[in-house]
């Protein structure tokens, strides 16, 4: 290899190697871009009932109370915890499928102040109290069925395989508290969907993970039919 | 996505000077198009959240649409003025979408072929691309937001304007909660404003083979005037459930279908040498109520247009005009359920057409009318494996000069005129091609279709369809007068559709 070849060669690999590391600012500006809070801005409650109506009523209805079983209802849910939702979907540590599918790109771009603001609108809404949907496989007998076991696992767990009663922490009439989400009204296949979540571990929440691991999916279903039914 | 029907060609198809154009027309432009991952990458939603499979949508997709494409899952390149009001808000990433289609084709019964007498043409046809679609949609703007495809087809070895809308939208909030969603679609085909399934630029059919054979007519809201019109479109959308829209198109020709204005040398202002323009504003119109309860949405709607057409093509774009009065009756019933999704989903078109310029100058009846029934049923496993069985039938009036029972195609091989042996193939040593002709000049064609789909990710779509003729043309047997029948038009297409 000759001078001139050389510098050509070095001449070549300058290039490649600024392209590369242009390349790489541009690619972590492009991941700063599509990631993190927008500035923190005041959030008025005009604000939050607005996009409640506006945007989160297309899926968890009017106020809150969901028509459709595939989404929860929010109305009267625990503040708290809907700002630690928001936030575990606006950081991507909330795993269960409809978190990843839907709620990661719904909460990317709200505020701290939002989330807030939104959590407070729906917790003082009237709190929502499902009834079964029309068609289906759940009916009459099954689901009276399913709501009188659900109920004894709810209010005295399941000695065999260590469930605590989820009355403990949930209150009798399952309505949450300050550490814990109300569940009352709740639908049963959503509610069924993350008890799997919890159960299989893709949604990830230490304490929750561990009562559900002994569960049978027949479990989920009862508890999950006992708590749609509490009014 | 794209607006097309491969039992159509739009009412100017029966003559036989742009016949020819036409089927080329029919092969080359009306293409599809299918989900889009710009969406995806633009709001952060899985394509399962607007799609139960694409191109059929959720109500959550309609909500996307109808509210101008404006969610946002990105941070924006944000931009005030001094009053801290914004003057720009633009998706840091451009919202853009590719997808690639390949197909085979295979007729039951080969066409004869074009030159060569007792010759065939080959059954089988692969297209590779089909068609490869380059897409841009979702927000320009707060409450702008647009959704708009260039199409390359291999027919025409070129890129196209595709389905393009682009769209204001905004949401007040009633006294009462209700949202009121109002907006403005300025499009250029009718119906893509639309969001349901059931009307025709993202209804049943989706996808045509991309080789076929076109039957006569179809009522004209049918992609008769797609990408040859322009208009904007109001809608309002109360508590997502009643969605109202109206407006109007004019002429808007693009491509190859108008030689242009050999005046300017320009592509306008269009004049004689055009065939089928539209005069002045055309009216569209539509209403649609949605009913939603549990996983369940039912939606009762009607839709229609008025429009006024040149036959142009040598006649004066004055006087007298074509008058096409379409009314459409569509119903969809929506169960999506995690492992089990199913749609089933019907429109009617009625179309009464006054042929003031045409039957004039001896081009067709005075009045003519036709019937455009569509009914499908869809099925979803697990948004993985799919089944649709559905029917498409087209009625209408006899009209001998509209539908003229002479081949369109013949080889004169003995110094014979064409068409004058309809029927007796081989005498006189004329040979009708036949095929694309109706003998009893009747446009009745009946259809049914049966596909199966596998998606082994939601932007990875195999499907294998088959279409049956029971009747193409006006009959089952001998529609063309030489011998072909309805069924040997039946039509195996698979297809491979990848987006990226």
């Amino acid at each position: 290899m000759n001078t001139k070849q050389r510098m050509i060669l070095a001449t070549v690999a300058t290039a490649a190697l600024s392209f590369l590391s242009s390349s790489a600012v541009l690619a972590q500006d492009a991941a700063a871009a599509l990631s993190g809070p927008q500035p923190n801005a005041p959030v008025s409650a005009d604000w939050a009932e607005k996009k409640a109506v506006t945007t989160c009523q297309w899926c968890h209805g009017p106020a809150g109370h969901s028509q459709n079983p595939v989404y929860p209802a929010l109305a009267g849910q625990k503040a708290w915890y809907i700002v630690e939702q928001l936030h575990a979907f606006r950081d991507r540590t909330r795993g269960d499928p409809y978190a990843r599918g839907m709620m990661w790109g719904m909460a990317a771009q709200l505020t701290d102040n939002q989330i807030v603001a939104l959590a407070d609108y729906f917790s003082k809404q009237t709190p929502f109290t499902s009834s079964p949907a029309p068609f289906l496989p759940f009916q009459g007998s099954k689901i009276a069925a399913g709501v009188q076991a659900g109920k004894g696992i709810y209010n005295d767990g399941i000695a065999a395989t260590g469930v605590p009663p989820c009355a403990a922490c949930h209150q009798a009439a399952a309505e949450g508290s300050d550490q814990f989400p109300r569940l009352a009204g709740q639908h049963a296949s959503y509610l069924t969907k993350q008890l799997i979540a919890l159960h299989n571990g893709t949604r990830e929440q230490a304490v929750m993970n561990g009562i559900a691991a002994p569960l049978k999916a027949d479990d989920m279903t009862a508890v999950s039919l006992y708590l749609e039914s509490l009014h | 996505m794209h607006n097309f029907n491969w039992l159509r060609l739009n009412a100017w198809g029966k003559r036989g000077s742009v016949l020819a154009a036409l089927l080329l027309l029919g092969v080359t432009a009306y293409r599809p198009a299918e989900a889009l991952p710009l969406f995806a990458r633009q709001t952060g939603e899985a394509c399962a959240a607007c799609h139960t499979v694409y191109p059929e949508l959720t109500h959550f997709g309609r909500m996307f649409k109808l509210n101008g494409y404006q969610l946002d899952n990105g941070r924006d390149i944000e931009m005030t003025n001094d009053e801290g009001k914004s003057v720009l808000s633009l998706p840091a990433v451009p919202n853009l979408a590719l997808f690639i289609m390949a197909d085979y084709v295979q007729f039951k019964k080969a066409l004869p072929d074009s030159q060569i007498p007792g010759a065939q043409s080959q059954t089988g046809n692969v297209d590779f691309p089909y068609q490869v679609s380059l897409l841009y949609g979702g927000k320009i703007a707060p409450h702008f937001g647009a959704f708009a495809q260039i199409t390359y087809s291999n027919g025409a070895d070129t890129f196209n304007i595709d389905n393009t809308d682009f769209r204001f939208a905004n949401t007040i909030v009633l006294p009462n909660k209700q949202p009121l969603v109002y907006g403005v679609s300025i499009n250029n085909n009718p119906s893509v404003e639309d969001p349901y399934n059931t009307t025709p630029a993202f209804g049943f059919p989706y996808l045509p083979p991309a080789t076929f054979i076109p039957s006569l007519a179809a009522p004209i809201v049918e992609a008769g005037q797609a990408y040859q019109a322009a208009g904007p479109i109001g809608y309002i959308l109360w508590n997502e459930q009643l969605y109202v829209a109206a407006g109007f198109y004019r002429e808007a020709r693009t491509g190859s279908s108008s030689p242009g204005n050999p005046i300017t040398g320009n592509f306008g202002p269009i004049d004689s040498t055009t065939g089928a323009v539209l005069e002045g504003n055309n009216a569209y119109w539509r209403v649609a109520y949605e009913y939603d309860v549990g996983r369940y949405a039912l939606m009762v709607g009607t839709y229609g247009l008025q429009f006024k057409l040149y036959p142009g093509n040598g006649l004066a774009l004055s006087g007298a005009t074509d008058n096409y009065t379409d009314t459409a009756f569509d119903f969809q019933f929506q169960s999506i359920g995690e492992n089990n999704s199913a749609t089933l989903k019907g429109t009617y078109v009625k179309e009464n057409q006054a042929l003031n310029a045409s039957s004039a100058v001896g081009a067709a009846n005075p009045h003519d009318w036709l019937s455009y029934e569509t009914v499908d049923l869809t099925y979803w496993y697990r948004r993985k494996l799919g089944f649709d069985v559905g029917f498409v039938n087209i009625h209408g009036s006899t009209d001998p000069t509209l539908y003229p029972s002479a081949p369109t195609q013949c080889i004169a091989g003995g110094g014979g005129t064409c068409g004058a042996n309809l029927g007796t193939p081989g005498v006189g040593g004329v040979y009708n091609v036949g095929v694309t002709n109706s003998a009893n000049s009747n446009p009745t064609t009946d259809a049914g279709i049966f596909e199966i789909s596998y998606v082994p990710w939601l932007n990875v779509k195999f499907t294998l369809q088959y279409t049956h003729y029971t009747k193409f043309n006006g009959a089952s047997s001998n529609y063309d007068g030489v011998g072909r029948n309805a069924s040997d038009n039946d039509t195996t297409f698979l297809y491979l559709w990848f987006a990226m």
